[in-house]
């Protein structure tokens, strides 16, 4: 495989399979193209007594060696569009049923995060607030609603294949299915002020009994309108 | 020049800039702590006095034990990890980014030696009579008569903070923003504290009396 790299949500591997086939279709043609340059170097490279020629290359026999493989190109662009298209559609264009609903907020220099809590519905009072850490259930589908506080900031979770601008003012649905259970980074990708670099968090994917009983204690916690940390985060309601 | 000498004069130049890239790091202490106010000045000031469209407060004028105290209590979460704390979110990461043993008491050591000014007042409501009524009952014994503070009970100074920066710290102890942390001892009892001003009048009576102690 080209990339080697860990995946852990249901289109991470359709992203993928569009980054492979880019880079061995351009790479081909990379290496074509410098083969056939150094040949033609080494083919009409100077010789005593052979006088250089000029020519146009207007003549059919000249003009073969950019056409054809310009038709080439262009027909695997037509097939690079093609296959971007589907997995655009199917990653960014399509919403899947949601079997939960996050809320995902940007500010600097943090990630916030609002789950529906026990009750499974969105701002009520069970809702369970975590900074920096995100817990969700592996094999269930989330939508996000994404926002920002601020500035523009842009939700990075590699192992997902996911990256999404937050602005200011706008609330952008998305949406993901973890498929592997782990503890995985979260960054900032658009540069949003001084401590961008350091806007980093966590994504834990728990099996659906694990997230159960997070969910069951935190929510618990947030019920009683009380304050309390897990690992990396402080939980709370606040509405 | 010769060809041999062009080539050890770039020979220098190019070790020159590689070692200019290879300057020690200071161990801790004023120098370190000078270095690593860079971080801090984007939002608190080159002289550490505060900025408030930022909600930065003034860090110059507070002693070396309290800085370090924030510093760490933002940096093991105790304070700015509410996800509704706009400051302290953006605040919390930074002191995290001191990962380097030594680097929060040199950079607290550095900011307690930057002079602390009289801010300039930002709000014009609040009873001054009323408000040194409720500072004597309430704060005076840890914040003490002249607002210095008191290191003994954890009490910063207040004599060189801004108004609004006071008026927004009291409104998140008595919202649980701020002080709810279970291991922040000093947070709970500023937050009992703050839980009797009970509305915006008292609050802004109160930080209208401490701005007469700005002097």
């Amino acid at each position: 495989m080209l990339l080697n790299l860990p995946r852990a949500s249901t289109f991470a591997g359709d992203i993928d399979g569009l980054v492979v086939l880019v880079t061995w279709l351009v790479g081909a043609w990379f290496v074509a193209t410098q083969l056939m340059f150094f040949w033609l170097m080494w083919r009409f490279r100077a010789r005593d007594g052979v006088k250089s020629q000029y020519i146009t290359g207007k003549e059919p026999h000249l003009k073969k060696w950019i056409n054809i493989p310009h038709t080439l190109i262009l027909l695997c662009d037509i097939v690079i569009i093609v296959a971007a298209v589907r997995v655009w559609v199917k990653v960014k264009q399509t919403l899947p049923p949601a079997d939960d609903t996050i809320r995902v907020v940007g500010q600097q220099c943090t990630w916030a995060f609002q789950q529906s809590g026990t009750d499974g519905t969105l701002d009520t009072a069970d809702d369970v607030w975590t900074s920096d850490t995100l817990h969700v259930a592996e094999g269930k589908t989330y939508h996000f609603l994404l926002e920002s506080k601020d500035v523009l900031h842009s939700f990075f979770v590699p192992v997902f294949r996911l990256k999404q601008d937050a602005i200011p003012g706008r609330t952008i649905t998305g949406w993901f299915k973890a498929n592997r259970a782990g503890s995985y980074d979260i960054l900032c990708a658009e540069i949003c002020g001084i401590g961008h670099g350091i806007m980093g968090g966590r994504i834990v994917v728990d099996t659906p009994e694990q997230h159960a009983a997070w969910m069951q204690k935190h929510s618990v916690v947030a019920d009683a309108g009380a304050t309390t940390t897990d690992s990396t985060a402080a939980t709370g309601a606040k509405n | 020049m010769s060809r041999k000498a062009l080539f050890l004069l770039f020979a220098a130049s190019y070790a020159a800039l590689l070692l200019a890239g290879c300057a020690q790091t200071p161990g801790p202490g004023l120098a370190r702590g000078e270095q690593v106010f860079d971080t801090c000045f984007p939002c608190h000031g080159k002289n550490g006095l505060g900025n408030e469209t930022l909600g930065a407060p003034a860090i110059a004028g507070l002693p070396r034990w309290y800085l370090e105290r924030q510093l760490n209590n933002f940096k093991t979460s105790m304070r700015g990890a509410d996800p509704h704390d706009m400051e302290g979110a953006r605040m919390r990461p930074m002191a995290r980014s001191l990962y380097r043993d030594g680097d929060i008491a040199s950079v607290a050591e550095y900011v307690a030696t930057l002079p602390g000014r009289v801010p300039a007042a930002t709000m014009v409501m609040g009873d001054t009579a009323a408000g040194r009524m409720r500072y004597q009952s309430i704060c005076v014994t840890c914040h003490q008569d002249d607002g210095n503070g008191n290191e003994a009970l954890g009490a910063p100074p207040l004599t060189h903070q801004h108004d609004w920066y006071m008026m927004s710290q009291i409104a998140k102890f008595k919202s649980g923003m701020r002080g709810a942390h279970p291991d922040d001892v000093m947070g709970a009892q500023m937050a009992a504290m703050a839980s009797t001003l009970e509305d915006s009048t008292a609050m802004h009576d109160v930080i209208a009396f401490i701005r007469t102690l700005q002097k």
